[in-house]
């Protein structure tokens, strides 16, 4: 049995976890490529226009190995913490690949719901029946993906080079080399050090987001959100660059909410879309980098009245 | 407190007739124009979707009017209309508005209790006595119901009338009758008066107009103005048209939602295509196509603003159910730079595909 899965989306948060679980059932796995630009082409061939491009991008790893595999691994994420969604996309990816790839092998199309470690057994067992059925060696394949899921996150988190910016965004943008143009070597190589969201806990962001009207339900939202709003209030970064893909439904609330909290603090949005140009991009990074430069190591530089009293209130 | 709402459709008339009866100050915004949605699309975020560009123009004409409350319904699922509130508010402070905003969760996301709060909030201004309260609220409903009727008939029978243009006619002066009167009963009566006269109308049954579902996004299909009004237009062609989704069928679906009994036969037909939940109406919007080719409609016109996440699962499976079910389904993607003259010409060239579709001899070969 060979089981395919593509390498997007939330590939490369939870890849630990489905690489090993279907590796433990001994069936044979097959990753779709990095994106590349024949990926990117037949993601665009096949998705629906309006789609954003990371689900584009998906479509294109899907079909570049659909034909090599008997089973399509397509997780229907519909939540991964309790009370909260992720993208309504994600939630009807199986079908959107179904009924936009002509010819596509046998798909995953369970619910998985990722709250809690029961009801995510409950999705491999389904799944994992496709490979065996014997649920013991499910549930001893499950066991060692989630170690391994466990063992695997990490996040970016360099502190003490000169600059320090948050990379903000969904981990899907800022992993995939490929969509990003490589921003996380461009930035290293320029001697500017990162942090991604994941190095703030998720106890400190859900303490951060009280200070909104309403409790955000989106898992992005309030790990973005608030991880960016602690960072800056322990003045650990020096800029927010947040890459972002056009017509991304979440990023629109999200980089919105951000703004109307940091006041005049720097920050960099950067949309993504597959006719996007790499020079365009290097040169407002650039740009952007040079500021922070002289914003930070200007002794001249005097902040004003709003950023001093900036203290994590509400300034509205 | 001087209540405004943001627009739907012809929400506001029972709106109007819901505050008149419970006494309470209101200021209905003007319609939707050019210039709510010039104000809107400045202030709101860029990416965000068209009806919060258009509630937030609603908003600013309600409060230069001289409102001091926003009134709405919000929900707490996957879709971006959750989040709109909380962008909102801020964005009305930021202008300077001093408003207060009371938003109608869901039940079952922020509890009883909340909720009977932020209904006192509103309720607590009347001064009627409990009873008729709720008396003002079944009369608002029952408005809303024959409005949601009188409409749909409109629309149907717009392909049949002997004298074109009457069913339209009879429509726009029905809602601007019901907006000149105070009075929330006679109000009421005006409406069952028009609902028979569109009983009336002299149609002939024998010819056979296309007969074409409008379904998408439940704001962008109701709200005329951001989908540049398509069903005048389709009524002008004398194509006559159905929608499922209304403001009655809304606050029905909220309501049975609680015990799990809502729309049961839309959910059923699209159990076949899409058999979960993924947020907005992308589940309602499937089941309606196929119960459009079903009922065997002509075609079906999906509306949907640019960037909404659930209509964009839903974009992707019609083309199966095209296939399948032999149902030609025209997309059409809303937003503030939408210009006319191209959306005529492609509902243009869709009833003509229909018509000639018609004719054709292998017909659902």
């Amino acid at each position: 049995m060979r089981i395919g899965i593509p390498k997007g989306l939330l590939y490369y948060r939870y890849h630990a976890f489905f690489e090993t679980f279907f590796s433990k059932l001994g069936s044979e796995i097959i990753v779709s490529e990095q994106t590349n630009k024949d990926i990117l082409d037949m993601g665009v061939q096949f998705c629906v226009d309006e789609a954003c491009l990371p689900v584009k991008v998906f479509h294109g790893h899907a079909a570049s190995i659909k034909d090599r595999c008997d089973y399509l691994i397509i997780p229907r994420i519909m939540s991964v913490c309790i009370k909260e969604y992720i993208c309504p996309k994600f939630c009807g990816l199986p079908e959107m690949i179904i009924h936009s790839i002509p010819r596509v092998p046998k798909v995953s199309v369970e619910p998985l719901y990722m709250r809690n470690e029961k009801e995510l057994f409950r999705w491999c067992l389904s799944s994992g029946s496709v490979v065996t059925k014997d649920s013991a060696v499910i549930k001893r394949a499950f066991i060692s993906a989630v170690t391994a899921q466990k063992k695997g996150r990490a996040g970016i988190n360099e502190q003490g080079r000169k600059l320090t910016v948050m990379l903000a965004g969904h981990p899907y943008i800022i992993y995939d080399d490929y969509l990003n143009m490589g921003i996380i070597n461009k930035l290293r190589a320029k001697g500017i050090g990162i942090i991604t969201e994941e190095s703030v806990g998720d106890g400190e962001t859900r303490e951060e987001v009280k200070k909104l009207v309403k409790k955000p339900f989106w898992t992005f939202q309030r790990r973005v959100f608030g991880a960016a709003c602690v960072l800056l209030r322990q003045k650990l970064i020096d800029g927010i660059i947040y890459l972002s893909s056009f017509a991304c439904g979440i990023d629109s609330v999200i980089i919105d909410l951000i703004r109307h909290f940091i006041g005049n603090f720097p920050m960099l949005v950067i949309k993504l879309d597959e006719h996007t140009g790499e020079a365009g991009v290097d040169t407002r990074v650039e740009a952007f980098i040079d500021m922070l430069e002289r914003r930070v190591f200007n002794e001249n530089y005097n902040p004003s009245p709003r950023e001093c009293v900036f203290s994590g209130q509400n300034p509205v | 407190m001087r209540i405004t709402i943001p627009h739907l459709g012809n929400v506001y008339l029972a709106v109007k007739i819901l505050f008149d009866s419970l006494g309470l100050d209101y200021v209905i915004p003007p319609l939707n124009s050019r210039d709510a949605l010039y104000l809107g699309s400045k202030y709101s975020p860029e990416e965000i979707c068209l009806p919060f560009k258009l509630m937030v123009g609603n908003y600013i004409a309600g409060v230069e009017n001289g409102a001091d409350t926003v009134l709405l319904v919000g929900s707490c699922g996957p879709c971006r209309f959750g989040e709109y509130p909380e962008l909102q508010i801020r964005i009305m402070k930021q202008l300077g508005y001093n408003v207060d905003f009371i938003v109608m969760d869901p039940v079952q996301s922020i509890g009883l209790n909340e909720l009977f709060k932020r209904i006192r909030k509103v309720g607590s201004a009347s001064k009627k006595s409990a009873l008729s309260k709720i008396g003002s609220v079944l009369l608002a409903f029952t408005a809303m119901r024959l409005i949601d009727e009188i409409e749909a008939s409109a629309h149907a029978i717009a392909g049949y009338e002997t004298s074109p243009g009457e069913a339209k006619k009879l429509l726009s002066s029905c809602k601007k009758e019901v907006f000149s009167c105070s009075d929330p009963v006679k109000a009421v009566n005006i409406l069952n008066r028009y609902r028979d006269r569109f009983k009336t109308i002299p149609a002939d049954y024998s010819k056979k107009p296309l007969k074409i579902a409008v379904m998408g996004e439940i704001y962008t299909v109701i709200e005329p103005f951001s989908n540049l009004y398509i069903e005048d237009i389709l009524m002008d062609m004398r194509v006559s048209t159905s929608r499922r989704l209304t403001p009655t069928w809304w606050v029905k679906d909220m309501l049975l939602k609680t015990i799990r009994l809502n729309s049961r036969e839309l959910l059923k037909a699209s159990n076949e295509f899409l058999p979960l939940y993924i947020g907005g109406h992308a589940r309602e919007c499937i089941g309606e196509a196929v119960l459009a080719a079903k009922q065997q409609m002509d075609g079906a016109i999906q509306i949907f603003p640019m960037g909404c996440m659930p209509e964009i699962v839903s974009k992707s499976i019609l083309p199966s159910i095209t296939q399948k079910k032999k149902l030609p389904v025209l997309s059409l993607v809303v937003d503030e730079m939408t210009g006319e003259a191209g959306y005529r010409t492609r509902i243009e060239a869709f009833l003509d595909l229909l018509e000639r579709r018609r004719e054709h001899v292998f017909i659902g070969c």
